[in-house]
């Protein structure tokens, strides 16, 4: 094994140990880990944007492949760090006048069309089925049915202009009972996520406590553990004086 | 009765992260091998490229960084290997910069893992940015959008690229992502204009808000986190990380409804009591 990989196991390791201890108490690992985690999030951002954007997509085509056109695009970037010069903010206003433009401009007809108008025939699908000779209303037609109560409850629920009473609190109600199934499923589907990136976590750490790796998550979760209770130690005093 | 629910309801929150972690560490130690149903949306998309014929070419978006590997990589590993064992083409990509590096590892290891030749068999794109805007480019020019590949070739000089020039050339496309830009991008500004096939892998935080888009046809199938993962490495008959941490997904998700029935229960024990008086 590479000594290279051997000392990215031990500093995942580490990192993952530090960042977990947050559940025993806040304490200096935590936080050593976590302001670790900032600065290298930050510059690996800056280090591969560099590299990715302004040397490959800007530096390389315009001045070695000679396509000057690019000074356009960068000069519209740079006008947007203009906002940071008082005297000449207002040149900024171009490059964002540009952004909101072609943004609005793209973006606009095609969110109509695909989550407005699609959605909307989606929620308008027949509820009976035409098959073994004559017409049928079918567990699709059940779904669609269910959909359309569903959008037209909630809709209801959200309509402000006239007070909930009689029919409308009604309809408003079940609005409810749908938006509450629907909250329920996306905890359900953020729970399954938390615990996908802990299995995730887990199984290398398991994978690193290996001989292959020199024992890295037991000699680290040892010093991890013996570190708290020194840290414990030196706090109960401090504690005291306060 | 009620001083013990009390006492349960005060328990140290500690004693659950322990529990927790306990019963995610077991599995994954001692596989149970849950059996693992396949759902129809995940069918679809493994159904799509099994009738792909052979040499054609599929657009893979690996739109995630480092913080969604564990739910999205074992979707990215799983869909290669199938695709490679179809012998189809497969064009990677990225709309994470920060997911760069992560993406073009998946994509050279599966090939190499499968034999297959870089520039041939697979094209890595890298990232461009712009997110809609280099998708909208791509399907005027790929070429334009992208004039080397991560690696510095040509695109336009690629073996694998001389039939492709546009997103048109492209019959089915699959975005893996964990947010914006990703999935109902590619579907905004892809499929809709450019008329190819699209499925969808996502984290499962964001599975609920794109099932929608299944429904209406907007996209032909969805891998919804490590679930999906595992459906999906059940399908090739290959069994990775993800099936691998089901059974934990399944034995954390047990004692999570455990807890919560059980908190409730407590819970009501001692609203009674305070109705009481």
């Amino acid at each position: 094994m590479s000594t290279t990989l051997l000392i990215g196991a031990w500093v995942a390791t580490g990192l993952s140990l530090f960042m977990y201890s947050f559940l025993y108490k806040d304490n200096p690992f935590f936080k050593l880990g976590e302001h670790i985690y900032v600065g290298v999030s930050v510059g690996y951002g800056l280090v591969i944007t560099y590299y990715e954007v302004m040397v490959k997509k800007l530096y390389v085509p315009m001045v070695q492949q000679g396509n000057w056109w690019l000074v356009i695009p960068l000069l519209l970037g740079l006008l947007v760090l203009a906002r940071f010069i008082p005297a000449i903010a207002w040149l900024s206003r171009i490059s964002f006048a540009f952004i909101v433009g072609v943004g609005s401009g793209t973006a606009i007809p095609r969110q109509i069309s695909s989550f407005i108008l699609q959605q909307v025939q989606g929620t308008l699908k027949p509820l009976m089925a035409d098959g073994g000779g004559g017409v049928w209303f079918t567990f699709a037609g059940l779904n669609t049915l269910l959909i359309l109560v569903g959008v037209v409850s909630v809709l209801f629920y959200f309509f402000f202009s006239i007070e909930h009473t009689g029919v409308v609190h009604r309809v408003a109600r079940i609005g409810i009972y749908f938006l509450m199934v629907s909250f329920g499923a996306a905890f359900g589907y953020t729970v399954m996520a938390r615990m996908s990136l802990l299995i995730g976590r887990f199984d290398e750490l398991i994978q690193y406590a290996s001989p292959d790796y020199g024992y890295a998550t037991l000699v680290l979760l040892g010093l991890v553990i013996v570190g708290l209770i020194v840290w414990e130690r030196g706090r109960a005093p401090e504690s005291g004086n306060v | 009765m009620n001083d013990f629910a009390r006492r349960m309801l005060s328990l140290d929150r500690r004693l659950i992260f322990l529990l927790i972690a306990i019963v995610t560490l077991l599995p994954l130690l001692y596989p149970l091998g849950l059996p693992i149903r396949v759902s129809p949306e995940v069918r679809k998309i493994y159904d799509y490229i099994e009738n792909l014929p052979e040499g054609s070419v599929v657009l893979l978006s690996l739109d995630f960084d480092p913080s969604s590997k564990p739910e999205l990589y074992p979707m990215a590993v799983a869909l290669l290997r199938h695709a490679f064992r179809k012998n189809l083409r497969v064009l990677g990509m990225t709309l994470w910069i920060t997911g760069t590096s992560m993406a073009e590892s998946v994509v050279a290891q599966a090939a190499q893992e499968s034999g297959k030749e870089k520039g041939k068999d697979y094209v890595f794109l890298g990232y461009a940015p712009g997110g809609a805007n280099v998708i909208i480019s791509m399907g005027q020019d790929l070429y334009a959008a992208f004039p080397t590949d991560y690696y510095g070739a040509k695109t336009a000089e690629l073996p694998m690229l001389t039939e492709v020039r546009t997103l048109r050339d492209i019959p089915y496309a699959v975005s893996l992502s964990a947010g914006t830009p990703g999935v109902e991008t590619w579907y905004l500004y892809g499929k809709e204009k450019y008329g190819f096939e699209l499925g969808g892998g996502c984290t499962a935080v964001s599975a609920p808000g794109l099932y929608p888009l299944i429904d209406t046809g907007q996209l032909n199938g969805l891998l919804g986190g490590l679930r999906g993962a595992a459906e999906y490495e059940t399908l090739i008959g290959i069994a990775g990380k993800a099936t691998a941490g089901m059974d934990a997904q399944s034995a954390t998700h047990f004692l999570i409804i455990v807890l919560i029935v059980v908190c409730n229960f407590f819970y009501f024990l001692t609203r009674q009591e305070g109705r009481r008086g």
